[in-house]
């Protein structure tokens, strides 16, 4: 492995354009997770027809680096603004933004570099090592029931953060689903709900939803509380984490890598249900849990280090595999697939040097997070200066236009300001954005991997149920449902 | 005691309305997919079906409690402040806010990203409260810069160009002023 790293390394530092790429795609990453409005996702999207005249490793090292920067660039507008550059980020927000409106950004975006450069290094390290052997073991071991018993825990967990109730947690989460169904079924490819839309065959596209429901819902919120005069600017902090504050966080760390690595290599699951599960499983196990979502240094770390752990996890079941473990992989597969190339097993004996330049790359652009964010983080902390009445249309521009790209449709940048008033008028009620983003993330996933596992035991509950990580996972989520609905019904009970 | 306000009401009201038309809606693709025995209809009505049930749940609490918080409850983002308006005039402004986005989306397939956008630059400015004109002009040309200079110089995206006459004339303008930008630098 090691000689194989350095090969890599050297591959990679050796050829000037390539560390001109490396360098755009650190740098590009950061800048477009970190503007608010557009994301990786949208920088990703533009350069695809650019990497035709790349080479194939260069082509996937760029989209590689960049997944690890932008997962970490996105955590920089959920902290400042409660604008997840990426649903990945989405739960960074919960905490991160009440520590900014505390005055604590500085230690909030510092934990978050932190965390983010210590989850992605260590996953890149574990890729490094164990590609080979973690798809073969998720091959024998997890198929569509286990990934659907996985996004049914998820969403169970999402549920039970965000929203005002429990119930409002679940409507959320079910109006995501609700959403997703609209477009073509995943079995049998029969239009649904296209309301006589030919466009909305293809179903509601993510990245307006998210844009919409994020970052247009959070400028309207703030433009009423500027319209009625209750808009306080958040304060300027340069506070960074102490060593002792991260310290005591080390378990949460550690629990994160676990899960966003777990998630990670899902295929289908990503770093969005990672950051969840990763935030979800530190306020199961905090003797604090009243202190999330009110500012609480865990909360960011927690999600953070997730996160960014599932980025190098989600590259084994496309290297090994050839299947995307979410969007920005999916892009990956289309730059494999301009050079004539087909991820899967095959590659690692036909392009081993490929893989060992992205491998590095990736533990490089890991690295580089942690010197490059924290200067970067003393600047970016400045956006916060910036008026709002001058930073709202940039970030409803930028916006517009990370929605319009993707398709070419300007029903996608009606669809996204559709979505900033509903998530507008759902916020004011209590309900959970996130939630619904989840939701709208895995609804097709989960009706997909449902259908596929029944027909696999041939509807037989029992024998869906004999598979052992499946049934963890499917009592892990009703545990935590039940849970919700017994507090939710005795907290009504209570005079 | 009941804690029932009428938003309480109308907001249950959406979402049965909302369960009704999806579950009406489900008829129109009830077929059966032969590999599948639940067919496309399935999992849709069993996601709605669990919408009614915990729409009454929430019902039920917000019968009993009101818009109470959950105690014990994570991340709830928004402040717990109550909104509220003290004139016509604030609700107005928000109701226009709210406005400007949708009929900027919907000039763009006429007037196109390149004429519209400056409009709205500035529209945005002035109802989020900034009244120095100066000002306003001056962030407008400067946002609208910056983004030209991102996604039309360097990025090359395309962007909508508007399909009546001259607004369509002027996004062919800037796309020839582009080309001539980039023929001249050789990038």
């Amino acid at each position: 492995m090691i000689d194989n790293f350095i090969a890599g390394s050297v591959a990679l530092f050796g050829d000037p354009f390539s560390i001109g790429i490396f360098i755009f795609g650190v740098i590009g990453g950061m800048l477009f997770g970190a503007i608010p409005g557009v994301s990786m996702l949208t920088l990703a999207a533009i350069l695809l027809p650019f990497t035709a005249n790349f080479d194939p490793a260069q082509g996937v090292m760029l989209f590689a680096v960049i997944y690890c920067t932008g997962t970490y660039g996105g955590a920089i507008t959920a902290i400042l603004f409660n604008i997840p550059g990426a649903p990945e980020n989405a739960p960074t927000s919960f905490d991160g933004y009440p520590m900014t409106r505390n005055g604590q950004s500085g230690k909030a975006v510092g934990a978050a570099v932190l965390c983010s450069a210590i989850g992605g290094v260590s996953s890149a390290v574990v890729m490094m090592a164990a590609t080979e052997p973690l798809a073969n073991w998720a091959i024998s071991n997890i198929g569509p029931p286990e990934i659907f018993a996985l996004v049914f825990f998820g969403l169970a967990v999402a549920s039970s953060v965000g929203g005002r109730t429990i119930w409002k947690g679940w409507i959320s989460v079910l109006c995501g689903l609700l959403i997703a169904t609209i477009g073509q079924d995943p079995v049998g490819g029969i239009n649904r709900y296209n309301f006589g839309f030919a466009d909305l065959a293809a179903g509601i596209a993510f990245v307006p939803a998210i844009l919409g429901f994020f970052a247009v819902s959070e400028i309207f919120v703030q433009a009423e509380k500027k319209a009625i005069g209750k808009f306080v600017a958040p304060e300027l902090s340069f506070d960074f984490p102490t060593i002792l504050e991260l310290w005591i966080n080390k378990i949460a760390v550690v629990r994160s890598i676990l899960v966003g690595f777990f998630c990670g290599i899902l295929p289908g699951i990503g770093a969005t249900l990672a950051a969840f599960m990763g935030y979800g499983e530190a306020v199961r196990w905090s003797k604090n849990k009243e202190e999330f979502g009110k500012g609480k240094l865990e909360g960011v770390i927690s999600s953070e280090t997730a996160n960014n752990a599932a980025t190098g996890a989600a590259m084994i079941p496309l290297l090994a595999l050839g299947l995307p473990g979410g969007a920005m992989t999916a892009l990956m597969v289309g730059v494999f697939q301009m050079h004539d190339l087909e991820p899967g097993p095959m590659v690692f004996y036909n392009s081993p040097d490929l893989i060992w330049i992205v491998f590095s790359a990736m533990f490089y652009a890991n690295l580089s997070i942690l010197f490059i964010g924290l200067i970067e983080t003393k600047t970016i902390l400045y956006l916060l200066k910036i008026p709002f009445q001058f930073l709202a249309p940039m970030i409803l521009l930028l916006s517009s236009i990370g929605s319009y790209i993707g398709r070419g449709l300007v029903l996608d940048v009606m669809i996204m300001f559709g979505a900033g008033i509903i998530g507008f008028l759902l916020r004011r009620s209590g309900y959970s954005i996130p939630g619904i983003v989840l939701g709208i993330i895995l609804g097709k996933i989960g009706e997909q991997n449902f259908a596929q596992g029944m027909q696999m035991v041939h509807y037989d509950i029992v024998e869906y149920l004999s598979r052992p990580i499946c049934l963890l996972l499917i009592v892990a989520g009703l545990l935590t449902l039940l849970t919700g609905v017994y507090r939710a019904v005795s907290f009504s009970m209570k005079d | 005691m009941s804690k029932l306000k009428t938003s309480h009401i109308v907001e249950t009201c959406v979402w049965i309305v909302i369960v009704a038309v999806f579950f009406g809606f489900s008829f129109e693709f009830n077929q059966e997919i032969e590999i599948y025995i639940f067919g496309a209809t399935g999992w849709p009505r069993v996601i709605l079906a669990i919408l009614l049930a915990v729409v009454l749940g929430n019902f039920l609490q917000l019968y009993k409690k009101g818009s109470e918080a959950q105690k014990g409850r994570i991340g709830i983002t928004d402040d717990d402040e109550d909104i509220k308006y003290n004139s016509f005039r604030s609700a107005q402004k928000l109701i226009a806010i709210l406005m400007l986005p949708f009929l900027y989306a919907l000039s763009l397939k006429p007037v196109g990203f390149y004429s519209a956008t400056p409009f709205f630059i500035a529209f945005v400015i002035m109802l989020l409260g900034e009244k120095r004109i100066k000002w306003i002009l001056a962030n407008t040309v400067f946002i609208y810069f910056l983004i030209i200079l991102l996604f039309m110089v360097l990025l090359n995206a395309p962007l909508p160009q508007g399909n009546v006459s001259p607004f369509y004339d002027f996004s062919a303008l800037m796309l020839t002023l582009n080309t001539k930008l980039h023929q001249s630098f050789s990038f």
